[in-house]
């Protein structure tokens, strides 16, 4: 099967920083990504290149056979890819229906069906009965729930989650990953994860792309990345060593 | 009540509070419009006053040159209004924030020297609407001209219309598509675009709303004054007042235009044509206590004044138990 999205030698330059040099990866439908590596080794850089908040200097991104490495963010989005933001980006003033109902405006252009859509999602991803607080006021944990919610309103193919967990007491992390995993199961997308948490991103992920310094380390499973020397000296530390 | 305003002092001749009347209806209309671009779109426009005198001019020009009906040119007016704003917004729609206000007001400033320069318009002698003699009540309300007796009071109505009309349309709007992504755009444009919202392209069509509220205003404002003169239509209160209407009112509440033009113009109003005139004459008092008055909601309840717990204030003032806030 062809991969989902394909992203193929991509460089991204700000003046003289090379925050992406010549990263090539695949996501294939039904897949869950992890894309690691420590800071400012440009995961939210690549993430962005592929949302179309920037536009990468070279190299390509096909997603479903369209090239969308000029694409403009909502485009892409019509396109099918979602995002969550390592910064919450939910809509302040507005309630958390609200919020919701603009994602799936993007299905319909009727705010009837749009509610109704909402609603459902609301209650899949374990919102409901705070339809209506505004979601300024929600807790963190929440507003990067809300934010999920409103990314799958649009009806994505590929989900992209930055640091969806950053943040998170260890119980409400639980909480995330089992959102992720029935995201994944019953809704059947394709999900890329970018976290810092390794007890997330491994058991989470079906495959792990290790990035570092701008360029793609590594990538292969969870198990065989986190034996790799390179990934272990790079990022995980020999803390890491022999676990998962 | 507001149908039956005007009788009272149509009967008593105190033609002038009809006048109040219609300026107060205008300007809450207006504020409506402005709300839709300020308020839930979040782009804060400080020279709306360039689609009232494109309205004032279009209504105008079609009505001396081609004799079109004011209401036909009230159409025109919005059509011209609404192609001119599309065209004038979308390059700035890349900028954000307080560029976006100031862009707004560079477009104000240079509006104002082709209107006073502009030999198509009559630069600053301006144009004269010239109005038929005779006609019933019923007939001016159909032509916006009243030769005789009755302005007052036509005026008035026909602001009324519009204004119920405006009201109607933005609450339909504030209900659609259209409405949810304004306001999605106004709390985190990034956010916007990241579920496929086309940020410039909501930004225009907010502003072309508001314009299309201006240019319908500007025809009747036109009509009324029987007269276009570009610094006239291009006043900086035709920015200001609706502004601040929505602002003292409660910024994008759809309302809140409506009780700030309500409070607002009648005081300006009164206070000019009480305190400006007599010994106090010509030192501005009038607009130095409409300013305190501003600057007391502004600073006291700056959410405007919609924002405040008028519910809760009713039921204890009506004897029952208060409701309890929600908790968030």
């Amino acid at each position: 099967m062809a991969p989902l999205l394909q992203v193929e030698s991509c460089t991204k330059r700000f003046g003289g920083l090379v925050a992406n040099r010549d990263v090539s990866l695949a996501i294939e439908p039904r897949e869950i990504v992890g894309l690691i590596g420590p800071n400012g080794a440009g995961k939210t850089t690549l993430f962005n290149c592929i949302t179309g908040a920037l536009h990468p200097d070279e190299g390509r991104i096909v997603l479903n056979g369209t090239d969308i490495s000029r694409a403009r963010p909502e485009r892409v989005c019509r396109l099918g890819i979602a995002r969550t933001w390592q910064v919450v980006r939910s809509f302040g003033r507005m309630t958390v229906l609200e919020n919701v109902i603009c994602g799936a405006l993007r299905r319909t252009s009727r705010v009837g069906p749009a509610r109704a859509r909402a609603l459902e999602l609301l209650a899949f991803t374990g919102l409901a009965g705070k339809e209506d607080v505004e979601a300024a006021s929600l807790t963190l944990a929440d507003k990067k729930r809300l934010e999920i919610t409103r990314a799958l309103a649009t009806g994505p193919s590929l989900l992209l989650l930055d640091e969806a967990m950053s943040g998170l007491t260890p119980l409400e992390t639980a909480a995330a990953v089992e959102l992720v995993r029935r995201i994944h199961g019953e809704l059947g997308l394709a999900i890329c994860v970018v976290e810092h948490v390794m007890e997330v991103v491994m058991p989470l992920s079906h495959r792990v792309v290790v990035l570092d310094h701008g360029e793609k380390l590594t990538e292969g499973p969870p198990a065989d990345v986190s034996r790799d020397e390179r990934v272990i000296t790079a990022y995980l530390g020999e803390r890491y060593r022999g676990r998962a | 009540m507001a149908l039956l305003y005007p009788i009272p002092f149509e009967r008593s001749g105190y033609i002038y509070y009809e006048t109040v009347g219609f300026l107060v209806l205008l300007n809450a209309m207006l504020g409506i419009g402005w709300n839709i671009i300020g308020g839930w779109a979040g782009q804060f426009d400080f020279g709306p006053s360039i689609f009232f005198a494109i309205g004032a001019y279009t209504a105008a020009l079609l009505s001396i040159h081609l004799g079109w009906n004011a209401w036909l040119g009230l159409l025109g007016a919005v059509a011209v209004s609404v192609v001119i704003c599309a065209a004038l917004t979308y390059p700035v729609t890349r900028l954000r924030g307080h560029y976006f206000a100031i862009a707004t007001v560079a477009m104000w400033m240079i509006a104002q020297p082709i209107g006073a320069t502009w030999p198509f318009i009559n630069g600053s002698q301006g144009l004269f609407i010239p109005v038929a003699p005779g006609g019933s009540f019923a007939h001016g309300l159909l032509t916006m001209e009243f030769p005789g007796r009755g302005k007052g009071l036509g005026f008035y109505y026909l602001a009324l219309l519009l204004f119920v009309l405006t009201l109607v349309g933005a609450r339909a709007v504030e209900r659609s598509k259209w409405g949810f992504y304004f306001r999605a755009v106004r709390d985190d444009q990034d956010g916007a675009e990241g579920i496929g919202i086309d940020s410039r392209l909501y930004k225009v069509i907010a502003r072309c709303l508001m314009a299309a509220v201006f240019a319908a205003g500007g025809t009747l404002y036109g009509f009324w004054a029987l007269a276009v003169f570009p610094d006239q239509v291009l006043e900086v209160n035709w920015n200001i007042l609706p502004m601040m209407a929505a602002v003292v009112g409660g910024l994008g509440r759809l309302w809140g235009p409506v009780l700030g033009a309500v409070i607002l113009i009648p005081i300006s109003q009164l206070m000019t044509a009480t305190l400006g005139a007599g010994p106090l004459a010509g030192r501005g008092i009038d607009l130095i206590i409409y300013g305190a008055v501003i600057m007391l909601i502004a600073g006291g309840r700056p959410n405007g004044l919609l924002s405040l717990p008028w519910a809760r204030w009713a039921a204890r003032v009506l004897g029952r138990a208060p409701a309890r806030p929600q908790q968030g």
